[in-house]
């Protein structure tokens, strides 16, 4: 084996927060012209070291690494100098601000001390059709979609011309056809000699994209080796470090029971004419590309935008729910995929986000009922496995942690039908299982899981049936014994599974 | 698959753009101009005109002061200290041996080090600007009752003819600025005031020098502040240590008609132009119709809650299928 020159490293990398350590001796080398897998479960400590390779927080001990030399104080301007970049999961993007100036900031081509918006349009054009980005340079970035500000953040890396370039879960909130056009732009920035870290929940992409994977675990490096013959099982055995079986449940059946929802030609929002039936006891997936109204549809059922239908029977209602309210006394329930933002109140601490939705019932002589509040908070830690003090602020969990805690909310109002949107985006492998878990469970005890995913495995191993969508009406629905990647896939782009698969 | 959309001039499609949301503004803009025209046919004479417009122009320099720190996603409560602090210099300065010169230099020197110091502070500790500018107006107004504790101070008359006589130079001040103003968002430093207003944490590692950023825009707001300040001083021919006060709630009612958000990031100069002219007019307009005094403040504030609620409706009236 030929031995490359790394162009960044970090060596024997230390660095803790408020006495906590989070990394403790990682090693990890960027070569050029590979692309380079970062593993490892929330909290691992994958974020820490993409903020030290990028010089956004300086090691406590050790070093960061360039050609070769060891940087002293490793900043965000002596990183760029160095050519790296990176592409965050959380957008750097300002709203109010043009595609071309968001992609431009920071590095803005000037003439006499002003911006040259000549040379920006020019030099910005170009990146922008590398990425695929049609949309007009002097559009604001707020107008875009999620899905398109991740391309504008990735065209913005590029426009800095990197010779190193970390991707931090940028396919999170990308449709498959703009994961297409990235894992292609993947392939060609490597084979043009770029140094490529890539940080990724998904394992098939991992597995197609990258030939090197370093695994962290618990602040230290597990594994640092060629991905050549390790498959999806191996990488979640070194990223757990032990055997973590099979990613997903296995298939129970379940017999269904009465009809819940019964919908005929139900819109709201972006969701047109949707044609769907539901029983107690199935999980129903709603699958397709990014934004194609399935949050609509969602939010329609649950009562939080206005729907209209030519036959709606939800959960005993004969009509739509016009309020969140009324959608909660017939026993719906609504977890929403911003989490941080939507579903949980972030500086509040674990006990009280899981007392929320149920402080009406825990009432004594018109005050709070606290011994019962403590027994229901014990009682939703010990079923969810949350460790530790449930006072914390739910923001010092794990993205995984906080999940389960927008999930358990519900439970002690034991709804009957369950409304996920995308539950496990960006949550970690195990919690991803823990959750898996309770969702089967929850099709046990007779409740009726909607489940939107934009992990179509997800939608192949878990549900009883999957309703694609495409441009806001269901394209297909999909029985148990027709469920397939290809398929969902096939019929999220209009086209036959055999097309989508070239 | 086609190809990315390139406007053929990129500064004229951004700047294009920004006029967006500002439709509504404009109409009712003219429309009390109109009025006010129909109320006060003088206003279309040299002398008219210029006296308006110097009735307007401090209130738009202080609420473009404003502006530059709500866009930074603040708010400064000591416009008002800064106004009289700025007159309070030019009526202590203007009569001492460096002349009319000499209190320029030393009223924008002033402006100019208040606003980065505070800048400085919050940008660097990591302070609410609300906090520190609260602070800072017990400051600067304590500085300003120091410098002169009773009105008074000297003003050459000539200074104040030439400012505020009969000529429209105040307006060829303003359209001065204006230019200024441009010219500044043309750069990457004041294009950096929305991404660091905006989303400041994405500002700082796309390589947007964050706090330099926030310490000219707080010592622009400041220089502008204290030229208001020499404005009113000129207008009334002398220092006055609480002349001021108003404008703190002037310049936010200006800026909040002008359609500049309280988060940050949003809003803009040609707005924020509109918001204090309309204000100016509104005032003038009520003052003309024989509003009572107190009756003006009530419809002032009712005007400007409705400024804010009406887009808020209709947009929400819009969504409804």
């Amino acid at each position: 084996m030929t031995k490359t020159k790394p162009l960044l490293e970090a060596r024997q990398v230390f660095k803790g927060f408020f006495g906590n350590p989070v990394l403790k001796g990682v090693d990890i080398a960027l070569e050029p012209g590979r692309v380079h897998a970062l593993l490892g479960e929330n909290g691992a400590g994958k974020s820490t070291l993409i903020n030290l390779l990028s010089g956004a927080l300086q090691p406590d001990k050790g070093d960061i690494v360039v050609d070769g030399k060891p940087v002293s104080r490793f900043s965000p301007a002596a990183a760029r100098e160095a050519g790296i970049a990176v592409v965050q999961q959380e957008l750097s993007l300002a709203a109010e601000l043009s595609i071309a100036e968001n992609i431009g900031l920071g590095a803005l081509p000037r003439r006499f001390g002003l911006i040259d918006y000549k040379a920006l349009s020019a030099s910005v054009a170009e990146v922008c059709e590398r990425v695929g980005l049609t949309e007009p340079l002097d559009m604001p970035v707020g107008d875009l979609s999620l899905g398109r500000r991740q391309m504008v953040e990735i065209a913005k890396a590029l426009f800095r011309k990197p010779r190193v370039l970390i991707l931090d879960e940028p396919t999170s909130s990308l449709s498959a056809h703009e994961a297409g056009i990235l894992a292609g732009l993947i392939r060609k920035l490597r084979d043009e000699g770029i140094a490529l870290l890539y940080i990724s929940h998904r394992l098939n992409e991992v597995q197609a994209l990258c030939s090197h994977v370093t695994v962290l675990k618990d602040g230290v490096v597990t594994a640092d080796q060629p991905l050549a013959g390790v498959d999806d099982e191996g990488l979640v055995r070194l990223m757990v470090g032990r055997d973590a079986g099979d990613l997903f449940p296995a298939w129970q059946d379940h017999p269904a029971g009465a009809e819940l929802i019964h919908l005929k030609k139900f819109s709201a929002g972006t969701a047109l004419d949707v044609d769907f039936q539901a029983s107690a006891g199935e999980i129903i997936g709603i699958g397709g590309l990014v934004g194609q109204g399935q949050e609509d549809f969602l939010l329609g059922l649950y009562g939080a935008i206005p729907a209209s239908a030519e036959k709606a029977e939800i959960s005993g209602s004969h009509r739509p729910l016009k309020r969140v309210e009324a959608a909660n006394q017939a026993g719906l329930a609504y977890v929403p995929a911003d989490r941080k933002h939507e579903g949980l109140v972030l500086p509040h601490s674990i006990a009280s986000n899981l007392l929320l939705p149920s402080l009406g019932n825990l009432v004594k002589h018109g005050l709070r009922d606290r011994a019962a509040e403590r027994n229901l908070v014990a009682d939703l830690a010990k079923r969810l496995t949350i460790k530790g003090d449930v006072t914390r602020p739910v923001q010092a969990l794990s993205g995984g942690n906080q999940q389960k805690v927008a999930l358990a909310k519900w439970l002690p109002l034991d709804p009957s039908v369950l409304l996920l949107n995308d539950p496990t985006r960006g949550v970690d492998i195990e919690t991803k299982r823990e959750i898996y878990l309770m969702l089967q469970s929850f099709a046990r005890e007779g409740k009726l899981v909607i489940l939107l995913s934009s992990d179509t495995p997800e939608l192949v191993h878990l549900c009883d049936r999957v309703a694609v969508f495409r441009e806001g009406r269901v394209v297909a629905t999909l029985p148990r014994a027709d469920i397939s990647e290809e398929a969902i896939v096939g019929a999220a782009m209009g086209v036959s599974a055999k097309g989508a698969a070239a | 698959m086609s190809a990315t959309t390139v406007p053929a001039n990129l500064y004229a499609a951004v700047q294009k753009r920004r006029n967006r949301g500002l439709t509504g503004l404009y109409l009712v803009v003219a429309a009390f101009l109109v009025v006010y025209a129909i109320l006060f046919p003088g206003l279309l004479s040299v002398g008219g005109f210029s006296k308006f417009t110097q009735n307007w122009f401090p209130l738009a320099l202080v609420t473009m002061a404003q502006a530059l720190m709500m866009l930074n996603g603040g708010i400064s409560l000591a416009i008002g200290p800064m106004v009289s602090l700025g007159a309070v210099i030019a009526a202590v300065t203007m009569g001492g041996p460096l002349g009319v010169l000499g209190g320029l230099i030393a009223v924008s020197v002033a402006g100019l080090f208040i606003g980065a110091v505070t800048g400085g502070i919050v940008a660097y500790l990591r302070l609410p600007a609300i906090i520190v500018t609260l602070a800072g107006s017990f400051i600067i107004t304590g500085i300003a009752l120091i410098l002169l504790p009773r009105p008074g101070g000297y003003i050459p008359d000539w200074f104040s003819d030439l400012l505020a006589g009969h000529t429209p130079v105040a307006f060829g001040l303003l359209v001065l600025l204006l230019i200024g103003w441009k010219l500044y968002l043309a750069t990457p430093l004041g294009l950096g005031i929305y991404a660091a207003g905006n989303n400041p944490v994405g500002a700082f590692r796309s390589g947007v020098p964050v706090e330099r950023v926030k310490v000219f825009a707080f010592a622009l707001s400041g220089l502008l502040a204290a030229l208001a300040g020499l404005f009113v001083a000129a207008q009334t021919g002398s220092g006055d240590p609480v002349i001021g006060t108003p404008f703190t709630l002037n310049s936010i009612a200006g800026a909040v008609l002008g359609g500049v958000a309280f988060l940050g990031g949003k809003g803009t100069m040609r707005g924020v132009i509109c918001g204090s002219l309309l204000l100016s007019v509104m005032i003038n307009v009520m003052f003309f119709l024989g509003f009572p005094p107190v009756a003006q403040y009530v419809a002032q504030g009712l005007i400007i809650v409705g400024a804010v609620a009406i887009p808020q409706l209709t947009s929400q009236w819009r969504a409804k299928p």
